[in-house]
């Protein structure tokens, strides 16, 4: 009880704090006041500060089985594991809002300890537009969806969790995904408030270049997370299905991608300023968007979450977010421009920028996919669009930017000269060779035909590059110092091509699995054999076992010298929901995939069988990404950013 | 400018048709009393609606036949194919297949609606 009073005592504090800090800081930065502008930002902390106290409170009550807060009975009991207790805190829609926002006061308090550099305004706007969403959430956190409501009755025991949630992806997947949607409301609030300031420059890009790399850090290991969590426990056979709730985490996805490409034309070459700002922006509200649209329910989804009140809340948050960007944006576009000679088509400039139109295509595609059945309930029937749709929509569009993966860092800035040709063999090559093996082995549908090739292409492309860069260090002298400080002046560049090599592989899992997945129903008597795609499964026998509050039957099945062992849980207390416990023997070439049914009375049992082939590739290609966002996220010594405390007048033009 | 403008058209472009083109793979997405008043043997289509008490399984778990029903309208659902796990007598069951002359709807494919909340069922005291 006095846990539920403490908490909710520390998000009232901190939404007083939060407006105070927004308010003031806005006006300090309008008036130049040095003092008051420290003050709006010490107010910043002291709101995460609060943040942190009913965090910490929350996550005491969970542990302690304060049943006494609702939140509390309704997500967790007293058998679930203690990891998975804590990891209600932000299972419940409560929770999640409060751990997103903790996340965006935490790191918001980072991002403006070192803010003094960019001149007073932009500091001081940033602090009161980051205070502002805090403010939100706070609001929404205090009024609509209290995490520290008190039950009249204090229960025994609580609900506990649904036997599909019991599971360790629980405690990685969710976390991972909000902290990488509520990172990116860093770059937002920094470049909105740079364009507030009358500011152009990159200076707002070197500042958040970090938080825009962790954003994307998080936000593709907390999709890959997703992926390898469905795969491992919803017995489909299957990673993404393209349901609107994976689509709204791919969508942030897609723009931070399109940005950590074009922020760099920006600081290289000074281009791309307003298109810059207008993606950050995307990027942002469509974290905002996926956020009203998980949580209102409004677009049919095999994921309903605790549908609540929250939606009209989002909604209006959505609408303020998007006057307040399009309307800055209006105002401020003219300073935008940028003069000079235009870039040629045939350079890196030139290939970010369309891969950035690629991407935001893509982005529309599935836009488009997530929000017909609203846009088409409005004018008639409710239509939905299934796989088929992305596939044929966003197929092509993916295979263009691939090309672009394996041209583009071949490409130099500025223009392309012969040099460029004679690089371009080697991605050339790969992808010829890669065509040439499969057509002779009989493959003929396109698709297949341009993406297995194409992904090698691409890392025929990185690995070409990380060639010549040994050439240099061989010509250099060799040794390890050289080495490491050959890529460690570049890390930038290493770690981009890494993440790269990274997506390479990722895309050879994803087409390999994609193309060639097989799958069978079958009913076997034991010591019955079948084989699917060359792997010859024979069941073996099954067996029950009855535990404290389910029973299991499991399945045995001798693939080789490995046994798989298939279950099926039946929870009785949950009106008989059965869990499937998939068997999967993984190998780099193939994952055979068994799922049981159920068992016949004649001793017979029924099994899905899928072979997958190359899904490890998707999961260890995550890694090498995650391995290239450390080593670009490692310091490194800064080229030449304009001069922080140089206004620029809308006169002067590009560097 | 006008190049980039020229490749930002065509770009447009392309999205543009392939959305047009690939949205013919769309699907109506029904009630079982919206289905019900339409006449068998249409399209595909996705029909929502809660399983109702009377789930026979057959071939071990991989058949399963049961009636789907929102309201006031029911339909017989036959399915073939591994199950959702949640799925069980009073959840909502999303089919995706289409209505046969026997009117009988046969599902292609079966979603569930994951429980993506923690608890079981809300608290009420």
């Amino acid at each position: 009880m006095i846990l539920a009073y403490l908490g909710a005592g520390a998000l009232l504090a901190g939404l007083v704090m939060g407006l105070f800090s927004a308010m003031l800081s806005f006006w300090a930065g309008w008036s130049q006041n040095v003092v008051m502008v420290q003050v709006g930002r010490r107010a910043f902390y002291a709101t995460a500060a609060m943040l942190v106290i009913a965090s910490v409170v929350l996550e005491t009550a969970l542990l302690t089985h304060d049943f006494s807060l609702a939140y509390v009975t309704e997500h967790s009991d007293l058998s679930t594991p203690i990891a998975l207790v804590a990891a209600a805190f932000y299972g419940g829609q409560e929770g999640s809002l409060l751990y997103w926002a903790l996340i965006l006061g935490l790191l918001g308090s980072v991002a403006l300890v070192a803010s003094a550099t960019l001149g007073l305004r932009v500091a001081a706007y940033a602090a009161g537009i980051m205070a502002a969403i805090l403010s939100f959430f706070l609001v929404v956190l205090v009024l609509v969806a209290s995490p520290f409501d008190v039950l009249q009755i204090t229960p025994p025991d609580g609900l506990g969790l649904n036997p599909v949630l019991r599971d360790g992806g629980m405690l990685i997947h969710p976390p991972v995904i909000l902290a990488g949607f509520a990172s990116f409301a860093i770059p937002f609030s920094f470049a909105a408030a740079a364009l507030l300031a009358g500011r152009s420059d990159a200076a707002w890009i070197a500042h958040t270049r970090r938080f825009a790399l962790l954003a994307w850090g998080l936000q593709s290991t907390g999709l890959l997370l997703g992926m390898w969590w469905a795969y491992h426990v919803l017995g489909w056979g299957g990673y993404w299905g393209w349901d609107p709730v994976e689509n709204v985490a791919l969508m942030p996805w897609l723009a931070t991608t399109a940005y950590l490409h074009s922020s760099q034309v920006q600081e290289r070459r000074g281009r791309l300023r307003g298109w810059n700002f207008g993606l950050v922006i995307l990027a942002f509200l469509l974290v905002v968007f996926g956020t009203f649209i998980v949580r209102s329910g409004i677009v049919p989804s095999v994921h309903t979450f605790a549908v609540s009140s929250i939606g009209p809340w989002f909604f209006g948050f959505l609408g303020a977010c998007l006057v307040f960007s399009v309307g800055l944006l209006a105002i401020r576009g003219g300073t935008l421009k940028t003069r000079g000679e235009p870039a040629p088509a045939v350079s890196r400039e030139g290939a970010f920028a369309l891969q950035n139109l690629l991407l935001i295509g893509v982005v529309a595609v599935v836009l488009w996919g997530t929000i017909l059945p609203l846009v088409s309930g409005m004018t008639g029937q409710e239509r939905v669009v299934g796989a088929a749709y992305y596939e044929r929509a966003a197929g092509p569009l993916f295979a263009a930017i691939l090309v672009l993966m394996a041209a583009g860092p071949l490409v130099p800035w500025r223009h392309a000269g012969a040099p460029l040709v004679r690089a371009l063999r080697w991605p050339a090559g790969a992808f010829a060779l890669i065509v040439a093996v499969l057509f002779a082995s009989g493959v003929r549908s396109l698709p297949a035909l341009l993406g297995i090739p194409l992904g090698a292409a691409v890392a025929g492309t990185v690995l070409y590059e990380y060639f010549r860069a040994a050439m240099r260090w061989r010509r250099a002298g060799a040794g390890w110092a050289r080495a490491v400080a050959l890529v460690s002046r570049k890390r930038r560049r290493y770690g981009a091509y890494l993440a790269h090599l990274g997506l390479a592989v990722v895309v050879l899992g994803l087409a390999g699995s994609h193309f060639w997945q097989q799958e069978k129903d079958v009913t076997l008597q034991p010591g019955q054999q079948v084989s699917v795609a060359g792997y010859s499964l024979t069941y073996t026998g099954s067996q029950v076992r009855q535990l404290s509050d389910h029973s299991e039957l499991i399945a045995a099945m001798q693939l080789g010298d490995r046994t798989l062992q298939p279950a099926r849980a039946t929870y009785a207390s949950l009106g008989g929901q059965s869990l499937t416990h998939v068997a999967i023997s993984s190998s780099p070439i193939a994952d055979v995939y068994v799922v049981l049914a159920g068992t016949n009375g004649d001793g017979s049992a029924s099994f899905r069988i899928f072979v997958n082939p190359l899904v490890t590739w998707i999961w260890s290609g995550g890694a090498v990404i995650i391995l290239g966002v450390l080593l670009g996220n490692a310091r490194e010594r800064r080229f030449a950013v304009a001069p922080a405390v140089v206004r620029v007048p809308s006169t002067v033009g590009a560097s | 400018m006008i190049r980039w403008g020229i490749v930002m058209l065509v770009v447009c472009g392309c999205v543009g048709y392939l959305v047009y083109s690939a949205s013919g793979a769309s699907e109506y997405y029904l009630t079982v009393s919206e289905l019900r008043s339409q006449q068998p043997g249409g399209g595909d289509v996705r029909v929502a609606g809660v399983v109702q008490n009377d789930v026979r399984r057959s071939d071990g778990g991989l058949q399963v036949q049961f009636t789907e029903k929102d309201g006031t309208s029911s339909v017989l659902v036959d399915y073939k194919g591994a199950l959702p796990d949640i799925f069980r007598p009073g959840i909502t069951v999303v089919a995706e297949g289409r209505l046969g002359a026997d009117n009988v709807f046969h599902a292609r494919m079966l979603l569930a609606k994951c429980p993506s909340r923690f608890s079981t069922t809300p608290y009420t005291q």
